[in-house]
């Protein structure tokens, strides 16, 4: 070990070998006193660097955290406008059919914008005048003609409604001190504008209020409209389909190979087998998935179904090495117990070894499920990464799950996204966070401590 | 044995069957595809040509209709990023796990430990976005500063996250193997005067080494075979670069890039897909079963 210390310490070794004491020298610094304040500086420096190891991971973690955060609380709230509107029959019906087909082809951003110049001196510039239409998000014509068409009654009368703003409005009120100009064309918002939210903010015409649509809606192109229900909903068949298939295959797996194989050649290779499973990247099952259930067995492509399948081959090897695990645990006493009791072997294990296992089988499950929740690649193979703004009603319907909409979310370049995104990310974090926290509920209050 | 019993020993032997199969089907269904890939274009060219543009021609006599299979600058990026991102993750992991059994307090553990158990939790989607949104742009406006060319869509970024992303993983593998050691090797060390430090040095280290380089191997399969940071925050073009401020593409990129989109399931194009997965699956799986045997023969050496 003195040959690897470096120079001091042969000078001390060497002192040694002279029978001299390293400690006494005659002049200034002893080799000794120089080698152990070195031994002392290395150590010193290897602590550290141990530690900014720990903490560069930790302050990568709290960056990623505080940015979605930062980027995501301003999606939970939504900018609204309060505008009279004057569901006027010239505009929406003049010849008064009351049919369905007119009503959804009328001119709904007419009313608004008539609405708008009421609030305004109307003699501005028409080039003022679009930039005050522009207040107003696309997604308020829509509200419109939804509300005409459930209740034709409508027509002919007026009111005051709460109408979405746009998307650089919403963001730019959330997000801005409105105090100054500076920073306005940031978010696109002009001079103009901003006097004329000003101006709304003081007749108290504008408020900002929780936003259901982001809970309830879609995809959509307009970021104030779109919405993770369909994808979330998306996620929640292709688990379903994925732990329906994934859990007894491979309970199964692991029960017959603790419980009965024998031990030999062909069981040794099927353990490295798995292993080999859980290790191999999930972008290869996406390929297996496309070329299997999509080519050969015709599956109709980018359904849950097919997603659930795919993630059902990504996590069997997962659940079956946490199985084995959790039965591994199960003492042999039990099992030995329950065949002096003249329990069959098949008996034994799923009466007896099985039942002691489930929480920890459980457990596992519970973490394999977190693993397919945040799971993309395979997916976007198989073609789950369509546009849709419907919500899957079946396992067949075409769908997306969370994590690949955010991912949609990603590439798409318009402003709005980026809140849009970092919601979402808070929404899939969170459930991640509660799937864990069952599984170490579980784990804490079923397991069983032999 | 009854019948209800025999019937369930059945099933589990036809699961334990069907699990195997898996691996079987993997192989065949993207061993087929890869064989129809090759006889449309040679082996050779795929292995060690230098000029990747799958682009398939619209109109059949159009010029350049075959497009070139020449896969080295997606071998190269894709080897490139998992470096750049086992830099960053071994002495992570590694310094992360030495400190965390050798030097740190229960309480700092107890902290410390969780941090790193998220990091590993967090859905690589999560990581793709902090790469595109935070990290590529931190890195372009340094790479201004010091006055260097950096692409938006970096090597650099794409492999530092992705190391973040392994650090976790690298750090519970070692300390596994940390822990393995015999501790009446590390009590002798310390009786003999030696510092923590050379303890871990001249003697954990050596002892836990071929542990150690399991989880690397481990480490690099993981960095090789992960999609969605680089096809979020790597490039499409492939260029034959060992520059890791430009962009590079990786093998999953252009296996996500080639296959997404409606498609028609002979092409060149869709079936290149399949050679790229194969070539990864070969790779992957060849690091998977040396790491695995050297991790055995550790254990054994240390049991």
């Amino acid at each position: 070990m003195l040959k690897r210390t470096g120079r001091q310490a042969r000078l001390v070794l060497r002192r040694i070998q002279k029978n001299k004491n390293p400690f006494v020298f005659s002049y200034g610094v002893t080799p000794a006193q120089k080698w152990i304040a070195g031994r002392k500086r290395r150590e010193k420096q290897f602590k550290f660097f141990g530690f900014i190891s720990i903490a560069l991971s930790a302050l990568f973690l709290g960056s990623l955290i505080l940015n979605i955060l930062g980027n995501g609380y301003s999606a939970f709230t939504r900018v609204q406008l309060y505008i009279p509107i004057e569901f006027s029959k010239e505009i929406l019906d003049p010849e008064g059919t009351n049919d369905p087909a007119v009503l959804s082809k009328a001119d709904y951003r007419k009313l608004v914008r008539n609405g708008l110049l009421y609030l305004f001196p109307a003699d501005m510039p028409r080039a003022q005048k679009f930039e005050l239409y522009a207040l107003v998000s696309k997604a308020g014509y829509y509200q419109l003609c939804e509300m005409v068409i459930n209740d034709p009654s409508l027509v002919g009368r007026r009111g005051e409604l709460w109408l979405p703003a746009a998307s650089n409005v919403d963001m730019f009120i959330k997000r801005h001190s409105l105090k100054s100009e500076i920073g306005i064309s940031h978010y696109k918002v002009s001079t103009r504008q901003f006097s004329m939210l000003k101006e709304l903010i003081d007749k108290e015409r504008l408020r900002k209020v929780f936003n259901r649509q982001f809970f309830t809606g879609g995809d959509s192109q307009e970021p104030e409209q779109a919405g993770i229900l369909g994808s979330f909903i998306g996620s929640l068949f292709t688990i379903f389909v994925c732990i329906a298939v994934a859990f007894p295959l491979g309970v199964a797996t692991a029960l017959y190979l603790e419980e009965f194989a024998k031990e030999n050649w062909l069981t040794d290779l099927i353990e490295i087998n798995i292993n080999n499973l859980a290790a191999v990247p999930s972008i290869i099952y996406g390929l297996l998935g496309l070329s299997i259930y999509i080519n050969i067995l015709g599956m109709p492509r980018s359904s849950t179904l097919v997603g659930g399948l795919v993630l059902a081959l990504l996590v069997m090897p997962v659940i079956v090495i946490a199985t084995r695990n959790a039965l591994r645990a199960v003492p042999h006493s039990v099992r030995y117990a329950a065949l002096a009791m003249g329990a069959n072997p098949v008996q034994v294990a799923m009466h007896h070894t099985f039942i002691y296992a489930l929480p920890g089988i459980m457990t596992g499950v519970i973490l394999s499920i977190a693993r397919a929740l945040g799971e993309t690649s395979p997916l976007l193979l198989i073609g789950m990464v369509a546009f849709l703004t419907d919500i899957p009603k079946t396992i067949t319907d075409p769908a997306t799950t969370l994590p690949v909409q955010v991912y949609l979310w990603t590439n798409n370049p318009e402003f709005g996204f980026v809140e849009n995104t970092a919601a979402a990310i808070i929404v899939l974090l969170f459930v991640l966070v509660v799937i864990n926290a069952l599984a170490a509920w579980v784990r804490q209050r079923f397991e069983i401590k032999w | 044995m009854r019948t209800s019993d025999r019937i369930i020993k059945a099933f589990l032997q036809l699961s334990t069957v069907l699990s195997v199969l898996i691996t079987v089907l993997i192989v065949l269904s993207v061993f087929s595809e890869t064989m129809r890939f090759f006889s449309h274009v040679s082996p050779l060219n795929f292995f060690f040509g230098t000029e990747w543009s799958p682009q398939t021609a619209i109109r059949a006599d159009q010029a350049g209709s075959s497009g070139s299979f020449g896969a080295v600058p997606i071998f190269v990026g894709t080897v490139m990023i998992a470096a750049i991102a086992m830099a960053v993750a071994t002495p992570l992991g590694l310094l992360a796990a030495i400190y965390l059994s050798v030097y740190a307090t229960p309480r700092f553990r107890n902290a410390a430990k969780p941090v790193l158990e998220i990091l590993a939790g967090i859905p690589t989607v999560v990581y793709g976005y902090f790469a595109v949104v935070a990290f590529a742009p931190l890195i372009r406006s340094a790479g201004d500063y010091l006055g260097l060319e950096v692409a938006s869509e970096s090597a650099l970024a794409a492999g530092v996250v992705m190391g973040i992303m392994i650090t976790p993983f690298i750090m519970s593998l070692s300390e596994d193997v940390i822990s393995a050691v015999p501790k009446s090797l590390i009590y002798g060390s310390f009786a003999m005067g030696a510092t923590p430090y050379e303890t871990v040095r001249h003697v954990i280290i050596p002892a836990a080494f071929s542990g150690i380089i399991g989880a690397v191997l481990l480490g690099i399969s993981r960095g090789i075979g992960e999609t969605m940071i680089v096809v979020m925050a790597a490039g499409l073009s492939a260029k034959l670069t060992v520059n890791p401020l430009e962009a590079v593409t990786t093998a999953t990129v252009q296996i996500v890039t080639l296959l997404v989109g409606d498609h028609e399931f002979d092409s060149p194009k869709t079936l290149a897909a399949f050679a790229l997965g194969f070539a990864l699956f070969i790779m992957t799986f060849l690091l998977n079963m040396a790491a695995q045997i050297i991790v055995k023969r550790y254990r054994q050496q240390n049991a």
